[in-house]
């Protein structure tokens, strides 16, 4: 009978009793490690951004309020108000969506509606090219290339040589892909079905891309607009060598709005390129200019952790519309 | 109806005056275009590349009835249908040759534009496929893009004019902003019923409408090509032979030849009046299908 | 036709058929403008793209104005030979060696001596004593182990010490293939000018020059950008990658193991998850500031290398290479486990049920069974996200790449610079010669990110095909 077979081992145990694996044990305790390894960079991103920027506040020429709210970035006389380099960020970070969107989106929509899948093969990896070239090389080529395209096309005095439209510009080419690419996703997971259904009704190729596969694959070109704008946020070579050295101090209500505090011909300074220049200097630890560093990074880095979560809830909500 | 002999049904067929078809068989070719005929096939070869998926069909499709087009599967029913409105031109590798004449005008002569042949010849799919749009703008679209001339309050009348036609209004009258996913299979069926016929088509083509339906559901689009017939010429793509016999007037049925390659090509083996081809089919490969010998 | 008033109503509301037509015709217009946008949008990417390689490699040959301290065919000539018929390069290496000894002071002949020995058996510039007891010292000079120069080394140094060549004005390379002639024409206007005060226009030689070329990659960087080159650089650059894979890959895909393989979904594991998409998407001037905080600075014992030696420390503060190579490790860290997360999700569930089906246990079941098959997929991402972090600089400045630097970098604790980093102190130098090096150094950097993107095709290809 079977049942026989089934006899008790020499030890005396069952015959299925669990053994005690300690190397599998050993094994997913080392694999756990490194799991955490990534929660460790980012409790130690936060610590001492965290910590140094405390330390920042806590001299006394400095004060929470200042930075928030005052618009003079100036250390030597004592102004640490962050909105002169939020400015810098921003008229860039603009320019650059100015120039990526339409570039991006328009030929996102030619790949994945006009485009044959041969020439889709070749034009979608020549794309993403752009996206691979190292920033400080756009850093050159805006330097070589775009300023002096800009002044003579505008002419030398209206456009300074440190202008923040130039970097912009470059910003805008290198995160081309990042829009391209996401969108061209987004309108290839729209069903054919929905273009059939278009078509049949006496639709044109204009007519089905724009007004039926472009909103409904809005959430998901939203995030690639997202996530664009984020890496434009954090862009420091292309800032540092072209956009100015200097912060654009000003004061709302005495400087003009479109000549000066807005004008893309001048020179600005970038947070990224704040914390690039000053790092790149003669930094000793424990300076006011030290840890002036970390507040700056502090506030990047919740600005583009919150342009993440933001493109990431996009990407949700439109995975579950299509999956 | 239909508790009359085969023969009382030939005889009030070749008697009535106002319904003229002819009906064609294989190889057959009408000398001369009928009044009465919306819509006509004459010789048309069906190619993707160079594989023939259809030859030589020929059809006359009347007026305010519903044409079924049955036959197993893989026999070119669905592209001989999409030929009627040029969706087969969306396929790059595809290319028609032989007419295909509305009224009198061949769609597929040279300046001919698609898009005017889809305004007057509209199409329900297999699947729903409903816009993620609100219900309302799912059926204004097409009359919006085909140039519809009204103020707001008419497009309102004309959504609610078409979403009666597809016996939808007194279901979603209260919920016109909710989208169209929000509806069951049935009433999305109805809805894509509801946004093809907004643009006043002359003929609404069908394919397979009720495949993804429950029974229930089926039934009443049925019931419903009966009464859009009224207003419409319907030619339905059916895989159901029931449901042919059950709503069509005239029914062509398909086959396939293979060749010694073994490539296979769909063929019009018959086409003639639905009472006639269930209950006296001509040929003897119709008579096998209906019968359930093969297919 | 049942046609009751309002249908009537709403029929006369649709286009005629001439009215349709016209519309049509507006429509199709329409249509065809908004094609024609798409694709010029793509085009516009497409040539940004093909502008900036022209750019860079426009700068990076062309004609030069250069004026000679002393000129090749005279130092030719003062041999002995005739110029016409012999150049510089045909000397021999004893002639060479002869030049540099009548050119240069002792004191900078014996330090190239102590660098690199000219002869295997006999000294040149340094007394046999003086060298026997450097060698026997504590601290031997480099050129004691190593063995001696070569001809082309020694040419380039009589190029450096004897001819000293000085490049007054620069050309690109389109305009130079072009219209020599203005270029000419300008350095004759600009002497008019009075631009070149220190010479006069007989000394000037116009010629051709390869800013890239193989001796621009072997040569180290210098103050002068006429002989600069970019081996520091690129020796810098290879120490960094080398210890950012050693650090990423491994804990990269451990993590991805981990996550893929052992994980229960929990809240815990999914936080782990959504942390690691964050990361890849911080700044990579962060992660420099947390190397700066935390390696530099915190772990200064450890990155120096003082906890290792007892004494003096191979290093007098963390600027180090292991500090780098481990920042740029934490900053590839996400996206290597992101890609090996994708490679090993892609292996099917049936390989993993047979293998469990047989008695395998967990890690056997991995280690034998998905790794293997997932290997190609994750190689190809750690190469595309080891090619991402050669081109990083952000992190590298703040985490204290050395502004100027000519010697080779020998450990893990040495200071350092990186091809990045020589790019961007080149570019922020006005001078000519500076963009010209600068251009020949980011042509550098793209071929070599080219070859590793061509081989992570390659690899993804040949194992697609397997499969």
């Amino acid at each position: 009978m079977t049942t026989d077979v089934i006899a008790k081992q020499d030890n005396g145990e069952s015959p299925f009793a669990r053994r005690s694996r300690p190397g599998e044990t050993v094994i997913r305790g080392l694999l756990f490690i490194c799991g955490a390894v990534s929660i460790a960079t980012t409790a130690g991103i936060l610590y001492e951004l965290g910590k140094e920027s405390l330390l920042f506040f806590q001299d006394d020429r400095v004060s929470l309020w200042g930075f928030l709210t005052t618009t003079v970035w100036q250390p030597q006389v004592g102004g640490f108000g962050i909105w002169p380099l939020i400015l810098g960020t921003m008229l860039i970070s603009i320019i650059a969506m100015l120039v990526a969107v339409p570039i991006g989106l328009l030929s996102a929509i030619y790949l994945s509606e006009y485009a044959s899948q041969r020439v889709r093969s070749v034009l979608k990896p020549v794309l993403e090219v752009l996206v691979g070239i190292p920033t400080v090389v756009y850093g050159f080529f805006a330097l070589t290339f775009m300023t002096p395209l800009l002044r003579g096309v505008f002419g030398t005095s209206t456009v300074g040589f440190f202008n923040v439209a130039s970097a912009g510009i470059v910003v805008g080419i290198l995160v081309v892909p990042l829009i391209s690419s996401l969108s061209e996703d987004a309108l290839a997971a729209v069903p054919d079905s929905l273009r059939q259904g278009a078509y049949a009704l006496g639709a044109s190729k204009l007519d089905v891309s724009v007004r039926v596969v472009v909103p409904a694959a809005l959430s998901g070109i939203a995030a690639g607009f997202v996530v664009a704008m984020s890496r434009a946020v954090g862009e420091t070579m292309v800032v540092t060598l072209a956009a100015g050295a200097s912060p654009r101090n000003f004061s709302l209500g005495q400087d003009s709005l479109f000549g000066y505090i807005l004008n893309p011909f001048g020179s600005a300074q970038a947070m990224t390129g704040y914390v690039a220049i000053t790092a790149n200097g003669d930094l000793s630890y424990n300076t006011v200019d030290y840890n002036s560093i970390f507040a700056i990074g502090l506030t990047l880095f919740f600005m583009t952790l919150g342009l993440n979560s933001l493109s990431r809830r996009f990407v949700k909500r439109f995975r579950q519309e299509y999956e | 109806m239909r508790s009359e002999t085969t023969d009382q049904t030939e005889r009030r067929m070749n008697e009535s005056p106002e319904q003229k078809v002819t009906i064609a068989t294989e190889g057959f070719i009408p000398a001369e275009p009928t009044a009465e005929a919306v819509m006509r096939i004459k010789g048309m070869d069906v190619y993707y590349g160079d594989f023939r998926a259809v030859k030589e069909v020929s059809i006359d499709f009347a007026r305010n009835e519903i044409t079924a087009l049955i036959g197993p599967s893989g026999c070119g029913k669905s592209t001989v249908l999409r030929s009627l409105n040029r969706m087969n031109d969306l396929i790059p590798t595809a290319r028609v040759e032989g007419s295909v004449f509305f009224h009198d005008r061949d769609i597929y002569e040279a300046g001919v534009d698609p898009v005017e042949v889809r305004r007057r010849v509209g199409m329900v799919f297999q699947k729903p496929n409903p816009f993620p749009k609100s219900i309302y703008e799912n059926v204004a679209w097409g009359a919006r893009i085909n140039g519809f001339k009204g103020k707001r309050g008419e497009l309102d009348d004309l959504v609610e004019h078409a979403l009666t036609q597809a016996a939808l209004w007194d279901e979603v009258k209260d919920k016109l902003s909710d989208s169209g996913y929000s509806l069951s299979g049935g009433q999305q069926q109805r809805l894509c019923i509801a946004r093809a016929v907004a643009p006043s088509p002359e003929v609404l083509l069908m394919d397979e409408p009720c495949s993804a339906l429950d029974p229930i559901a089926t039934l009443r689009i049925e019931e419903l090509m009966m009464t859009l017939k009224q207003d419409y010429t319907i030619i339905i793509v059916t895989h159901n032979m029931q449901q042919a016999g059950r709503v069509s007037d005239r029914t062509a049925f398909f086959s396939v030849d293979v060749d010694d390659r073994g490539q296979r090509t769909g063929k019009l083996v018959e086409f003639d009046a639905t009472d006639k081809i269930f209950t006296s089919p001509g040929q003897k490969e119709t008579e096998d299908y209906i019968t359930g010998r093969f297919g | 036709m049942s046609v009751d008033a309002p249908e009537r109503r709403l029929a006369d509301r649709f286009p005629t058929d001439d009215e349709y037509q016209t519309l049509l015709d507006t429509r199709t217009r329409r249509a065809r403008l908004f094609q024609m946008a798409c694709l010029l949008a793509l085009t516009v990417a497409v040539v940004a793209l093909i502008t900036l390689v022209y750019t860079i490699v426009n700068d990076s040959f062309g004609l030069v104005a250069v004026v000679n301290q002393n000129e090749p065919a005279d130092v030719v000539a003062d041999l002995g030979y005739d110029p016409a018929q012999v150049t510089l390069s045909e000397l021999g290496y004893d002639e060479l060696v002869g030049l540099l000894e009548a050119t240069v002071s002792s004191g900078v002949g014996r330090r190239l001596e102590r660098e690199q020995r000219f002869y295997p058996d006999r000294l040149v510039f340094e007394p046999d004593d003086s060298w026997v007891e450097l060698c026997a010292s504590e601290e031997p000079a480099v050129g004691c182990n190593s063995g001696p120069r070569d001809q082309a080394n020694v040419l380039a140094l009589v190029q450096e010490r004897v001819i000293r060549p000085d490049i007054i004005a620069t050309n690109q390379l389109v305009p130079s293939i072009f219209d020599p002639e203005g270029f000419e024409a300008a350095i004759a206007a600009g002497f008019e000018a009075g631009r070149f005060p220190d010479y006069e226009l007989g000394q000037v030689g116009i010629e051709w020059r390869a800013w890239f070329n193989p001796t621009f990659l072997n040569t180290p960087s210098s103050a002068t950008p006429e002989i600069a080159g970019i081996r520091t650089a690129i020796l810098g650059s290879a120490w960094l990658v080398a210890i950012t894979i050693l650090f990423a890959v491994p804990v990269g895909v451990g993590a991805a193991i981990y996550l893929v393989e052992y994980a229960r979904p929990s809240r815990f594991n999914e936080f782990i998850q959504t942390n690691i998409y964050n990361l890849a998407g911080v700044p990579s001037i962060i992660y420099g500031m947390l190397g700066l905080a935390i390696l530099v600075r915190g772990l200064e014992p450890l990155t120096s290398g003082a906890i290792f030696t007892q004494g003096v420390p191979p290093s007098d503060n963390g600027r180090t290479i292991l500090a780098a190579g481990v920042t740029l490790g934490l900053l590839t860290l996400p996206v290597v486990i992101i890609s090996a997360q994708e490679a090993l999700k892609a292996v099917p569930n049936s390989l993993r049920q047979a293998a469990m089906g047989l008695g395998a246990t967990k890690w056997q079941t991995v280690r034998s069974q998905v790794i293997p098959v997932a290997l190609p997929g994750v190689l190809t991402g750690a190469i595309l996200a080891v090619a991402r972090a050669i081109g990083e600089t952000a992190p590298l400045i703040l985490v204290g790449a050395a502004s100027f630097i000519t010697v080779d970098p020998t450990g893990p604790f040495s200071k350092f610079t990186a091809l990045p980093i020589q790019i961007f102190q080149w570019t922020s130098f006005p001078q000519e010669e500076f963009r010209k090096i600068a251009a020949a150094a980011s042509l550098a950097l793209l071929i070599l990110l080219l070859i590793l993107n061509a081989a992570a095709v390659i690899l993804r290809n040949r194992y697609a095909r397997k499969a």
